[in-house]
C-alpha cells in the first residue's frame, strides 16, 4: 500500500473481525515504527501488546470496572483541558454526534450511547489491544514523540493490510491494564490502541469524520499566490 | 511509494538544496495529512509555513541575536532537566554520531554550537514549518500534534521532499512572536524544516540508532 493511501484509509475502525492477527505482522510493524524520530533520538515510548488471555482478562476487568462506574482520575497529569474552548468543544461533539447518528441513537439515549461506548473496553472486539506509555518524569516534548511513534504504527498497519483505533478512552481504568501487563509504576499511559481485520459489514465503519479545511488552521507566508 | 517504504527512508534532513517548493505541494501535505486523529477529533494544530522574505527575515533576525549573544526563555519544556537512562545515552549517542559523521571534535563547544545553530537557518530549507497549539491544550494534544506531522514527514517522501523536526525553535519564543501571527492564548511548540535533501551532504548520511525489538515491546497472551 503507499503511503497516500495508508494515510487516507486510516481511520478509527470501531468494528474488528475476530480474525487473528499473525504475530509476525505486528513484529513487522512495531519494527518499522521504530523508526519513527523522536527529540534527540531518546525513543521515549514502551508497547505492551496483548492477546489471548491477558486481552480478554483486562476487557473483564476494566469492564467491571465501568459496570461500577469507578472511572479514576486521571492522576499523573491533565490529558484533556478542564474545560474547552468552543471550536474544540464542537469538533469533540461533532464526531460523537455523526457516531451515534449513524447507529440510530437519538440525543439523550443515555442507555444506547454507554453501550456503545462500552465497546472500547473489548477493544471494539479486535483480538489484539496495545498500550503506549512514556516514563512519568517525562514532558510534554516525549508525549508529542509518542505521538510520532503511533501514527507510525497506525500506518505501517495499514501497509499489513490491518486497521487500528487509538483509544484514550482506557486512561482512566489503568490499574487492570497496569497489574494484567506488569507495568512498572514509574511509567504512565499515553493511549491504548485495538488492533485487528475490519468487519466491513458494521455501519459504524463507514464513519469518516470531518476535518477543518486546511485554510483555516493554517498561515502561509511568503509564498507568491498569497 | 510503499508506506514501509515512506517509514523507512524517512530520516532527519539537515542540509538542503536551494530549490523552492511549491505551494500547491505544501497545501497538498497538509489536506491529506489532516487525516491524522486526535482524541474527540480535536485537530489541537495550527499551522503556520514560512517561505521567500518573511523567511528569511526570521533565520536572520535570529542569526543577528544569536552573533550579540541574546537568549530568550522558553515557553516549555521538551525535556525534563536531568534526562535518565537510557534516555540520556541515547541523546548523547546522537549527539556524538553527528559530530564525528561532520568532524567536530568533542570538545569543540563553538563548532557544536554553530551546528546546532543552523537549525534556525532550517539548514537552508526553503521552507519552514510551525505547529500552533492553543495554550490551554495538555499533553493528550501534544501527542495528536505528533501523529500530525508524522504524517507530514512520511507523505513528503511521496514527494521527493525530505523534513527535519525541531523543538530547538521552542528557544526563541520572543522572536517567533514578532515573525509569526500568534495570538495570545497561542504557543509555537515545533518547528520542521521542508525541502529537497541535498544527497552530497555528509551530514544527510547520519541513520541514528533505534532500540531493539525486545527492549521496547512486551508481547502477553500469544
Amino acid at each position: 500500500m503507499d503511503i497516500e493511501e495508508a494515510i487516507r484509509s486510516r481511520r478509527s475502525i470501531r468494528a474488528f473481525t475476530d480474525q487473528p492477527v499473525e504475530r509476525e505482522k505486528i513484529e513487522r510493524v512495531l519494527e518499522l515504527a521504530q523508526r519513527a524520530p523522536s527529540g534527540t533520538n531518546t525513543q521515549p515510548w514502551h508497547t505492551y501488546v496483548c492477546a489471548g488471555a491477558a486481552r480478554d482478562d483486562i476487557a473483564r476487568e476494566v469492564l467491571k470496572l465501568v459496570e461500577k462506574n469507578a472511572a479514576r482520575k486521571y492522576e499523573e497529569y491533565e490529558y484533556y483541558p478542564a474545560s474547552w474552548k468552543e471550536v474544540h468543544q464542537n469538533r469533540r461533539r461533532g464526531v460523537g454526534w455523526s457516531l451515534y447518528g449513524l447507529l440510530g441513537i437519538e440525543k439523550g439515549d443515555r442507555e444506547r450511547t454507554a453501550k456503545q461506548s462500552k465497546r472500547n473496553f473489548n477493544f471494539f472486539d479486535a483480538p489484539v489491544g496495545l498500550f503506549f506509555t512514556v516514563d512519568s518524569y517525562l514532558m510534554r516534548g516525549s508525549w508529542f514523540d509518542a505521538g510520532l511513534y503511533m501514527q507510525t504504527v497506525m500506518l505501517a498497519a495499514r501497509g499489513e493490510g490491518l486497521h487500528t483505533c487509538p483509544q484514550a478512552a482506557w486512561i482512566t481504568f489503568q490499574e487492570p491494564i497496569f497489574r494484567i501487563l506488569g507495568i512498572p509504576d514509574d511509567q504512565v499511559l499515553v493511549s491504548g490502541m485495538a488492533m485487528g481485520y475490519e468487519d466491513t459489514t458494521a455501519i459504524e465503519n463507514t464513519l469518516v469524520s470531518e476535518r477543518e479545511d486546511v485554510a483555516n488552521v493554517t498561515h502561509f507566508i511568503g509564498f507568491d499566490e498569497n | 511509494m510503499k508506506v514501509s517504504e515512506a517509514i523507512k527512508s524517512r530520516v532527519t534532513v539537515r542540509q538542503f538544496l536551494d530549490k523552492p517548493v511549491p505551494l500547491e505541494i505544501v497545501r497538498e501535505l497538509l489536506e491529506i495529512s489532516k487525516r491524522a486523529p486526535s482524541g474527540g477529533n480535536l485537530q489541537p494544530w495550527n499551522v503556520q509555513v514560512l517561505t521567500g522574505d518573511p523567511l528569511k527575515a526570521l533565520v536572520d533576525d535570529v542569526d543577528r541575536k544569536l552573533r550579540s549573544g541574546v537568549s530568550e526563555t522558553p515557553e516549555y519544556h521538551v525535556y525534563p532537566p536531568e534526562l535518565v537512562d537510557p534516555y540520556k545515552t541515547r541523546r548523547r549517542i546522537v549527539g556524538q554520531a553527528l559530530y564525528e559523521l561532520i568532524g567536530v571534535p568533542r570538545e569543540d563547544t563553538a563548532g557544536k554550537l554553530k551546528q546546532l545553530s543552523r537549525n534556525f537557518r532550517f539548514f537552508d530549507a526553503p521552507v519552514g514549518l510551525f505547529f500552533i497549539l492553543h495554550k490551554q491544550m495538555e499533553i493528550g494534544q501534544y501527542a495528536d500534534v505528533g501523529m500530525f506531522m508524522q504524517n507530514i514527514m512520511l507523505l513528503a517522501k511521496e514527494y521527493g521532499l525530505d523534513t527535519c523536526p525541531q523543538e530547538a525553535w521552542a528557544r526563541w519564543p520572543v522572536t517567533l512572536r514578532q515573525h509569526l501571527v500568534l495570538q495570545d492564548h497561542e504557543m509555537m511548540f515545533c518547528g520542521m524544516a521542508l525541502g529537497y535533501r541535498d544527497q552530497d551532504a555528509v551530514i544527510n548520511r547520519l541513520v541514528t540508532e533505534r532500540e531493539t525489538f525486545e527492549n521496547f515491546v512486551t508481547l502477553r497472551g500469544f
